[in-house]
């Protein structure tokens, strides 16, 4: 191909990228209670703080900062929440799921359940709490197809707020290590100009990198 | 194009159109069947042999989701839990209780009489199934009753403990199918995981008392008391 040509597609890539991406603007704040730090040996958990309303963590935002903290130059040994709610079944299930490092230290007088953290090398329990929301929507836009053809016209936008937190507990000392929160908000637009130009912002998505960011920095930040 | 031909055509578009006007109608039915692990739990045994009776249905449990005419057209779900629901409570009671004999009658036999201490019968009394088009909520959300009946070696009941376990899950894009499969195994563990945590401490203080008043109702040889 020529090289020219080859420029050309790549900048209008970026710039379409650039264009169509929408401005998120981000929080991110840390309260630390102990010192932390993580051996070679010892593995981390993240679970969503689930309940019975609609709002809560999504599923994919759980997984999202398992990606970010399990890969990068510093990545920490995680175990999934599944893996870790099947092999403490029944104490870490919705209904069941301690609330405070206190109630962690009640459960450990059950016989068998330290024991079993201790095989898995369990040192910290992130919790992860909170929900992404559309705090403000407007606009329109409409669509038409016919046999001469078709098109959408108007715009349509939709401002999202994702606020997040992790609480970390340190398992071994029984003790809750710190707090991290991650606020994220922006706006998305469609803009219907025959055809449909989404500009999006991930709010969700924001909020994700900066508190896995922050988790990591925070769990070996001391080490 | 020939009368033959022409024919022919029409009545394909004719099939077509009421194809399509039928499943825009009545929606479609999507069938689910439920799998996932099924952990061991992490309790104390108690030390005792339960006899535990599983009905046919129990077995066997299947979700039928009928069209309703006033409804809107939607999916309709047909949901086979019985086998990993059989699965699970296996292992939720094989993990409760020291010895457990799985029985193919709920009425006893006289050497099971002396084998066992209580009988447990698991049922599902109730399985419903709450999809995001009648909610309006982001979740798939499901909810599964289950009766665990208690009795004595007689088949008198003791307790009969209502448990109900509740699970919900995100849809995909492509449809339901898979979050109500999940909903599903979430509201089997929910419930599995109040019975792990709660029913074995209910017999084990019913057993208490019980032993308590044979013991008071047993007959002394001593004789009674003169005021």
């Amino acid at each position: 191909m020529n090289p020219q040509l080859n420029y050309k597609i790549q900048g209008f890539v970026v710039l379409m990228a650039v264009l169509l991406t929408g401005c998120v603007t981000s929080r991110i704040e840390q309260s630390r209670e102990t010192v932390t730090g993580i051996e070679t040996d010892e593995v981390m958990v993240v679970m969503g703080r689930a309940s019975y309303n609609d709002r809560e963590v999504e599923k994919s935002f759980t997984d999202c900062i398992m990606n970010e903290l399990s890969g990068g130059p510093r990545p920490i040994t995680l175990i999934s929440q599944n893996e870790f709610q099947d092999r403490l079944y029944p104490w870490f299930e919705p209904r069941t799921a301690p609330g405070t490092t206190e109630h962690l230290g009640e459960l450990f007088s059950n016989p068998g359940i330290r024991d079993r953290m201790d095989e898995a090398g369990i040192r910290y329990l992130a919790w992860i709490d909170g929900d992404t929301v559309t705090t403000d929507e407007g606009g329109s836009m409409s669509c038409t197809l016919s046999t001469f053809g078709g098109g959408c016209f108007g715009v349509r936008y939709w401002e999202q707020d994702a606020s997040y937190e992790a609480s970390i507990w340190d398992v071994q000392n029984l003790n809750t290590a710190g707090q991290i929160s991650a606020d994220a908000r922006g706006t998305s637009y469609i803009a219907g100009l025959v055809v449909p130009i989404p500009i999006l912002a991930s709010p969700g998505n924001a909020a994700c990198k900066g508190l896995a960011n922050q988790l990591r920095d925070f769990i070996i930040g001391d080490s | 194009m020939s009368d033959f031909g022409h024919h022919i055509g029409m009545r394909s578009i004719l099939v077509l159109t009421t194809v399509l006007l039928l499943f825009a109608l009545t929606g479609c039915s999507t069938s689910v069947t439920i799998s996932g692990t099924v952990p061991t739990p992490l309790v104390q045994e108690l030390p005792i042999h339960v006899g535990v009776y599983y009905s046919e249905e129990f077995k066997n449990y299947e979700y039928k989701e009928l069209p309703n005419e006033s409804e809107p057209p939607m999916t309709h779900y047909q949901v086979a839990l019985g086998t990993h629901n059989l699965s699970f409570f296996r292992n939720l009671m094989n993990a409760m209780f020291m010895q457990v004999t799985e029985l193919d009658n709920p009425n006893l036999t006289d050497s099971q009489k002396n084998e066992l201490d209580v009988v447990l019968i698991p049922e599902i009394a109730r399985y419903d199934v709450l999809l995001p088009a009648i909610s309006t909520l982001a979740y798939h959300a499901v909810s599964i009753e289950y009766h665990i009946k208690l009795t004595d070696l007689e088949s008198t009941d003791i307790v009969n403990w209502k448990i109900i376990g509740y699970g919900k899950a995100e849809g995909s894009v492509l449809g339901g199918g898979e979050a109500v499969a999940e909903a599903t195994m979430e509201a089997i563990r929910d419930g599995g995981a109040r019975i792990a945590t709660e029913v074995p401490a209910a017999i084990k203080s019913i057993l208490a008392v019980k032993e308590k008043s044979d013991v008071l109702e047993e007959p002394s040889n001593e004789p009674p008391i003169k005021l």
